[in-house]
């Protein structure tokens, strides 16, 4: 009685709301084919994979792939550098975009700050390709802008993509220059649905512009920060890989060699596919982890969660 | 004192002017109710005495001085919003304290204001809540908690009741009432809902497209309205409005409308209309039908809404829609029977037909 009823009222809510159902159906699509299909591929990380075998019929070896993994130096120091990347990604990339928000919120010229944001947000559509570019060239010791002003001040110049200590403050600063106008969108739209009124009365209250960011506006974007910050956390293990993929060198691996470099570099470039699905599969439980336990704290001190 | 003065106050958005040019003065303690239909501009007129709302001309004075040019915390005022503007992430106690500590007032002078103002509203068990966990009414009641607790000369409320559902209204309505006796501090209160406006104000503002129509007690608007416009705002139900021709003598005019005839008051202006068209008023409640008279005015009857002691008779005089209100005590099985009317001529307001503006009345 009980499940069959419920079964009617899924058929019956199916009939009626049909048609939301029809536009989820690309976004479900584009998730099996391109996220679910190839996960069937994963259990090469288990297995001695070999092209010719194909996936069903390589051998079952276990755990060897990721024994193999742990006791390599180039593995180990490849998760210490994206934790260190991420970790600075999220000290100065983070709150990047927030700051730009309230910056921007503050600008009461219209013109000027639609100008402004136009700006910021444009190197976010701009290919990695000519990001990383821009980003060699101005960084080169012999034209590069950074090196001729160094030189103003009578300091040598420094060639500074080869140099490991200098990986990951370009590396940083790059992708906040890269992301962070475009960061601040949804920022901004959280600002825009703080109702008006509140800082109305916090005028007639007496209260001045940097109170009303700090006692309205910041709290009132909190929620979306926090959601923001989930997403993020999750995302850490996830370093722009095309980015650094453009910029390193053999010369900076020592601190720009992340996880994914790593497994791209093993899988496509050396053909261990199965040790790098091992590596990648690796990298996705630890940031599954991560997303979890972020949530979880989330919605236990803040009453704000993703799911 | 604490008044405040409006002189010719303007208020423009590009070409179009919202406020045209009003004067209006606000005596200390007094509490007025600035009504009109929506978009007349009774909140950006609020507004700019507030100093949310820049003003294009004239000048708004509190207290003796003009405060054009100050700031809105200079200006000594508190504002009640309609959708209560209260911090979300903050409880009771410091949405009420935050205006206290934006201005750096000492901790324990805080809470102790802060006390005394939960007390007054009746909030002192939910201090410790956030917004989202109280009713309509007790966020209403923080809203005005954060007014009054800075003890500021002048409460300005922009409709702060619309948001809540009619009982809980009328009880608000009265609890303002009561906390204006108490504080006695001067009051600007906008609304739309005339009952708010008769019920609060010692004087009513009657606005409309910019323009006071109508300034007075409540009683003055309702006895006495300037013209067509106030007469059928005031009131509810409003003044019965209908176009009649003057007939009789200057000492006894007479309005004819179709068949029926009908007294009017003799009034200087009147003895120049007979012969063409004016605008008749009578209030539903002085259309009498219970008492015998000669001079009965016939309606048709259409409906009868009964409100308990009181009923509504919807009828039609020769086509115009005419509302008599009623008692209903010991008359209720006689209503559906009713077939006329009579009418005090002293109670019979006549308006020009052309300017809506009332006949026998100087001034206003
Ligand atoms: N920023 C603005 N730009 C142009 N016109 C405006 C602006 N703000 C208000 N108005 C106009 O000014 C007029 C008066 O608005 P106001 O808000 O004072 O009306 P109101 O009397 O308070 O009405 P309500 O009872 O609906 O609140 C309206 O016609 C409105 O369209
Ligand atoms: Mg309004």
């Amino acid at each position: 009685m009980q499940p069959e009823s419920r079964i009617n009222r899924i058929i019956h809510h199916l009939q009626r709301e049909w048609q939301i159902y029809v536009m989820l159906l690309p976004t479900i699509i584009w998730f099996i084919v391109f996220l679910y299909k190839p996960m069937y591929g994963l259990q090469i990380a288990f297995k001695d994979y070999s092209i010719f075998r194909g996936v069903a019929k390589s051998p079952w070896i276990g755990l060897e792939h990721f024994e193999y993994l742990f006791s390599n130096d180039q593995f180990i120091r490849a998760v210490w550098n994206t934790i260190k990347i991420s970790a600075l990604n999220l000290l100065f990339g983070f709150p990047a975009p927030i700051i730009l928000a309230l910056m921007f919120n503050e600008v009461l010229h219209a013109t000027y700050k639609k100008t402004a944001q136009t700006i910021v947000y444009l190197p976010h559509f701009i290919s990695s390709v000519i990001i990383a570019g821009i980003v060699i060239t101005a960084f080169s010791p012999s034209v590069g802008i950074v090196n001729t002003v160094l030189e103003w001040f009578g300091i040598d110049s420094i060639y500074f993509l080869t140099k490991p200590e200098w990986f990951r403050p370009i590396f940083v600063g790059t992708g906040i220059w890269q992301e962070a106008g475009f960061g601040s969108i949804v920022f901004l739209a959280a600002i825009a649905g703080v109702s008006p009124s509140l800082y109305e009365s916090a005028v007639v209250d007496g209260a001045n512009r940097w109170q009303m960011m700090w006692k309205i506006t910041i709290p009132s974007i909190l929620p979306t920060i926090i959601i923001m910050l989930i997403i993020r956390i999750g995302n850490i293990m996830e370093v722009s890989f095309e980015l650094i993929i453009l910029l390193y060198q053999p010369a900076t691996y020592e601190t720009a060699d992340v996880v994914n470099t790593f497994v791209y570099r093993q899988g496509l470039q050396n053909g261990q596919y199965d040790f790098a699905a091992a590596a990648g599969l690796f990298n996705a439980l630890v940031a599954f982890v991560l997303v979890m336990v972020a949530n979880t704290l989330s919605r236990r001190y803040s009453r704000t969660s993703l799911w | 004192m604490s008044g405040v003065q409006l002189s010719q106050l303007v208020k423009r958005y590009g070409d179009i002017e919202v406020v045209k040019a009003i004067d209006l003065e606000v005596q200390p303690h007094e509490f007025v109710v600035l009504v009109g239909p929506s978009g007349c501009g009774k909140s950006t007129t609020l507004r700019m005495i507030a100093g949310l709302e820049e003003i294009s001309a004239g000048s708004v004075t509190i207290n003796d001085r003009v405060v054009n040019r100050v700031a809105p915390k200079d200006r000594d005022v508190a504002m009640v919003f309609q959708n209560y503007a209260l911090y979300p992430h903050l409880n009771v106690a410091d949405n009420i304290a935050f205006g206290l500590r934006i201005r750096k007032t000492p901790k324990d002078e805080v809470d102790r204001l802060v006390a005394e103002v939960a007390d007054i509203l009746g909030l002192t068990d939910y201090l410790k809540r956030r917004p989202a966990d109280l009713s309509g009414g007790q966020r209403q009641r923080v809203a005005m908690g954060r007014a009054i607790v800075r003890h500021p000369m002048v409460f300005l409320f922009d409709e702060p009741l619309s948001n809540l559902d009619a009982k809980l209204r009328s009880q608000m309505r009265a609890e303002i009432k009561r906390l204006h006796k108490r504080l006695d501090v001067t009051s600007i209160y906008v609304t739309h809902d005339q009952v708010e406006a008769m019920t609060l104000a010692d004087r009513i503002v009657v606005m409309n497209d910019g323009l006071i129509e109508q300034v007075g007690t409540p009683m003055d608007l309702f006895l006495n309205p300037a013209n067509t416009f106030v007469a059928g705002f005031i009131g509810s139900p409003p003044m019965n409005q209908f176009d009649a021709l003057v007939s009789g003598s200057p000492e006894a005019p007479i309005a004819e409308i179709g068949d029926q005839r009908m007294a009017l008051p003799s009034l200087p202006e009147l003895s120049e209309r007979i012969g063409s068209k004016v605008t008749v008023g009578i209030r539903p409640e002085h259309a009498q039908v219970l008492t015998p008279s000669e001079h009965l005015v016939h309606v048709q009857l259409e409906i009868v809404e009964t409100l308990g002691s009181e009923a509504l008779l919807h009828t039609t005089l020769e086509n115009n829609p005419f509302i008599i209100k009623t008692e209903t005590e010991g008359y209720y099985s006689k209503l559906e029977e009713v077939s006329a009317f009579s009418v005090d001529p002293a109670q019979v307001k006549v308006f020009d037909i052309e300017t809506g503006r009332v006949f026998g009345q100087s001034g206003a």
